[in-house]
């Protein structure tokens, strides 16, 4: 799983992203309250204009704070009532005709069917419920005001923010009831999806070359029967317990029963294709070729700076620190879990992968221990268990404590290198973990419908924000376009910061049109100024933009849940806290366009 | 005490009550329940230019316990006067105000009930359903919620049909739940718009008793319509508009007045004494019956009014001097 940009602990968000709130919620309304002023006083003069400026913030204020819990629910009700007859319906039937149809399309043979079962169902989830938020929150108010059924609203004692936030519950809940069915039945579908077993006969199995086992018995070996297009590598101990190694991510218990003299096997559910790994990630840094440290490895020609590369052959290395190891975490042993890309200079040995070695390193002392030599695997998770105790190659300290002599203060260090010359290893900070425990995958799961929770709120609180002062379809597709620049959110910040190739957009299109290079510097004259000047003004725009939009694409973490993480509770922290910062601005920018327009022609 | 004292004593009791009632209506009506002062609204396109002005500084002062009309051919700006009291629309300039209130306070609305052109209600609720929610809209509990829908469904004559969705109901049905809706908090000022439109005979005549009773309790009501026989049987006052402007504004029975001509109803009386009708009435010891100026009716003042408006656009019609030549004619 990709991880570009690094969790901060919650803590330690939330302050920095508390006051960028409040400074932006500040400019808007300073800007704001300014701008009405200057309308007003273009229109009925300066004196009056100020007096209904102050009129209007000062009772929008007071309509903020004297709202009604019972006129508030009954909006909420008349919400849900409406959204239910509407759409819902629709909505969820697509879904359940989806999953009907699903099985048909989705590869049983792929590589990871769990993965592939849940980005399923989280993706059409979320593009169900984000386009019915999207349908009901923009059309909601202007068909009332079509209808003109809002007369019979607003000429009750009923506040423009009861009206506002009374829409927004409304179909935040019914959107919320919906995720939770759809939850709920994509659960089942998952699980029942990939539920299935394997068979295992006697004759099947054959003895291990190996030393028999007490009374003669030896370990058996086999392959299973093949189900859902793949079947497993049979190992059965001589006690009679066995496993069904793994394969496609998933492995299943064995157990045998003998009855004169007859063995059968049964074969249990698969484990380990839904699980929520806890990783233990540390802090990355390289070392080069001739040993010396590097602020990163070899760049191999990919645009793509994601992942930064070791040679192999030479001492290059990758070397994780990792803070907080106690022997409670890992009583047995570190599990090490590895993606890692390779990068190969020629064709090598197409029979094994491109060896590397794993070395323990004690930070304090510097007592090292190679651990581990193994073939790299690419395109899948690579586990490699290092126990307790380890052959050390030194003949005065032969054998090693992994917490006594290689762990200090909580610190180790764990560094990879890529031993075929001229192949190189790609890796990147998160693409080594430890690997502590599991997580309720049930609960990860759940976290996955959160984050699509926090995006239809979104969805919701800028589709009624439109809706106030646009037509519904002008509302719909001024939240889409919103919600499609939250998605670019950070090449918006780029776009506005200037750093990307080819300049600005201004340049960009002009470098478009004349197929100019990126790369090259514009010649100096009065089109580059004029140029330049123009991305400065557009620049400006796309800031205020990327300050206003949320970040879309920050809240999906389909692929924490697809790829079998945990999701940590810093994330859901601060993308609940992010949402409900919006939610809030949202309300008040929506209060106030609502309150003064005019609900009549 | 005997009979004829008893009868005495009632009668100067109902005499006391209706001087008592008499100066409470008086008191009632020095009360200013609605009140515009130079109330103009001009329609702007996007851009923000003049497209119509519907309203023309109007200045207007509605008492407490009347029945007030408004009326106007359409686009007369009648409509446009009832959004802008009701905060639906926004003021270009002037101030329109609602128990003392400016029209955009909330809070007047507590003490408001609002019947619109065509009930514009949710039709996937049932009667029901519709009064609750509006009594919620109230603040009201639930117990008072519950009490005042069943009255209000029985008052209107739906309790048959309250738990249909109004989609199912007809036209007729839908305005009396729409103005049951109206009617959900008991208000002090109810303002009608087309109160009658869609009711067939009976159901007009029983607004039009409704509006008298509401009346009765002391509520005060605006009403616009054109339906001229309806505001002449119920309204107090008028106020004719005409392209945004106050054209004629008073009591009906006053503005319906022709000054210029005497009517003398009587009956037994001779030939004779037709020709000096006074002095023969009093001579031939006949019973007078009344003497008076005859009215018009409601729709020949409209009429004329707008007549005279599209005559001389911009000059306020005078009814009673102008009506002596009409009528003399």
């Amino acid at each position: 799983m990709v991880v570009e940009t690094e969790l901060l602990p919650f803590l330690q968000w939330f302050p920095v992203a508390f006051t960028h709130w409040v400074l932006v919620l500040g400019t808007v309304v300073a800007v704001a309250v300014i701008g009405g002023y200057i309308v007003t006083a273009f229109r009925h003069g300066p004196k009056v204009g100020f007096g209904m400026t102050i009129g209007v913030v000062s009772s929008g204020v007071a309509d903020l704070f004297r709202i009604s819990p019972r006129r508030l629910f009954a909006l909420t009700w008349l919400a849900m009532k409406e959204s239910i007859r509407c759409r819902v319906v629709i909505v969820f039937g697509t879904f359940v005709v989806l999953l009907l149809f699903a099985g048909w399309f989705l590869d049983p043979a792929s590589a990871n069917p769990a993965r592939l079962y849940i980005s399923f169902v989280l993706t059409a989830t979320t593009y169900l419920v984000l386009l019915l938020a999207l349908f009901l929150s923009a059309f909601s108010i202007p068909n009332d005001i079509k209808n003109r059924v809002i007369y019979t609203i607003v000429t009750k004692p009923v506040r423009t923010s009861e009206i506002v936030l009374g829409r927004m519950f409304g179909f935040v809940a019914i959107g919320t009831l919906l995720l939770v069915i759809m939850g709920v039945v994509s659960y089942l579908f998952v699980t029942r999806g990939l539920a299935h077993t394997h068979l295992v006969a006697a004759s099947d199995l054959r003895p291990v070359d190996s030393k028999p086992f007490k009374g003669g018995q030896k370990s058996l070996t086999g392959t299973s029967s093949r189900t859902n297009m793949h079947s497993h590598v049979v190992s059965v101990k001589p006690s009679g317990e066995g496993l069904l190694r793994r394969t496609k991510d998933h492995e299943h218990d064995l157990t045998s029963e003998t009855l004169a003299n007859k063995t059968t096997y049964k074969v249990g559910s698969p484990v380990g294709d839904l699980v929520a790994r806890v990783p233990i990630y540390g802090k990355i840094s390289f070392t080069n070729r001739a040993g010396r440290p590097v602020s990163e490895g070899v760049n191999i020609g990919d645009e793509w700076t994601y992942r930064s590369f070791i040679e192999g052959g030479t001492l290059a290395s990758a070397i994780w620190t990792f803070e907080g190891i106690q022997p409670e975490m890992f009583p047995n042993g570190l599990t090490i879990e590895m993606n890692m890309g390779v990068f190969r200079t020629h064709k090598g040995d197409i029979e094994s992968g491109v060896p590397g070695s794993i070395q323990i390193r004690n930070p304090k002392t510097g007592k090292r221990v190679e651990a581990r030599i193994f073939a790299a695997k690419e395109f899948v998770t690579d586990i490699q268990f290092i126990p307790r105790k380890l052959k050390s190659g030194n003949p005065s300290e032969p054998e090693l404590d992994l917490f006594d002599d290689l762990v200090a203060d909580g610190k180790v260090e764990i560094s990879l290198r890529c031993l075929a010359p001229a192949q190189y290893f790609g890796v990147s900070q998160s693409d080594l973990y430890l690997r502590a425990r599991n997580a309720s995958f049930v609960l990860n799961f759940a976290k996955g419908y959160l984050a699509i929770w926090l995006q239809m709120v979104l969805f919701v609180s800028f589709g009624v924000m439109f809706s106030t002062f646009l037509s519904g379809p002008v509302a719909m597709v001024a939240t889409v376009g919103a919600m499609i620049a939250g998605l670019f959110h950070g090449f918006m910040v780029e776009l506005a910061r200037g750093v990307t190739y080819g300049g600005g957009p201004a340049e960009s299109l002009y470098r478009l049109l004349t197929q100019d290079n990126m790369i090259t510097e514009m010649q100096p004259g009065l089109r580059t100024t004029v140029i330049k000047m123009m991305d400065q003004v557009l620049e400006s725009g796309l800031l205020v933009m990327s300050n206003l939009l949320p970040d879309v694409s920050w809240f999906a973490n389909d692929d924490y849940v697809a790829y079998g993480f945990n999701i940590p509770g810093d994330w859901v922290l601060s993308r609940t806290f992010t949402a409900i910062g919006f939610f809030i601005a949202i309300f008040v920018a929506a209060h106030f366009f609502f309150k003064t327009r005019e609900v009549a022609k | 005490m005997g009979e004829a004292g008893r009868g005495r004593l009632c009668g100067e009791e109902v005499a006391m009550w209706f001087t008592r009632l008499a100066i409470t209506r008086q008191f009632m009506q020095s009360e200013v329940v609605i009140e515009t002062r130079n109330l103009t609204k001009v329609y702007r396109d996007f851009w923000g230019r003049r497209k119509v002005m519907a309203l023309k500084a109007l200045d207007l002062e509605i008492r407490r316990g009347e029945i007030f009309g408004l009326l106007g051919p359409n686009g007369s700006g009648k409509t446009t006067t009832v959004k802008l009291l009701l905060g639906l629309l926004f003021p270009t300039s002037g101030q329109p105000l609602v128990f003392g209130r400016d029209a955009a306070e909330v809070t007047k609305n507590e003490r408001i009930g609002y019947l619109p052109e065509e009930s514009y209600l949710y039709r996937f609720l049932n009667a029901e359903e519709t009064l609750d929610f509006y009594g919620r809209l109230f603040n009201m509990s639930r117990a008072v919620r519950r009490q005042r829908a069943a009255d209000l469904i029985d008052t209107v004559g739906l309790g048959w049909a309250k738990r249909r969705q109004l989609k199912e109901y007809s036209k007729g049905m839908v305005r009396r739940i729409g103005l049951a809706q109206a009617l959900i908090n008991d208000p002090e000022l109810i303002i009608l718009d087309e109160p009658t439109t869609g009711l067939d005979p009976i159901g007009t005549r029983e607004m039009k008793d409704l509006i008298l009773r509401l009346r009765d309790e002391g509520k005060t009501v605006l009403m616009c319509s054109h339906l001229l026989a309806d505001v002449q049987d119920v309204c107090d006052r008028i106020a004719i508009l005409y392209q945004g402007e106050l054209k004629e504004l008073g009591r009906v029975d006053d503005l319906l007045k022709v000054q210029d001509v005497t009517e003398i109803r009587s009956n037994g009386l001779s030939l004779d004494a037709q020709k000096e009708i006074e002095d023969v009435i009093k001579r031939d010891g006949a019973e007078l019956q009344y003497i008076g100026n005859p009215t018009t009716t409601l729709e020949e003042l409209f009429l004329r009014i707008i007549r005279e408006s599209e005559a001389h656009p911009g000059r306020r019609v005078r009814g009673n001097q102008e009506s002596q030549g009409s009528q003399g004619s």
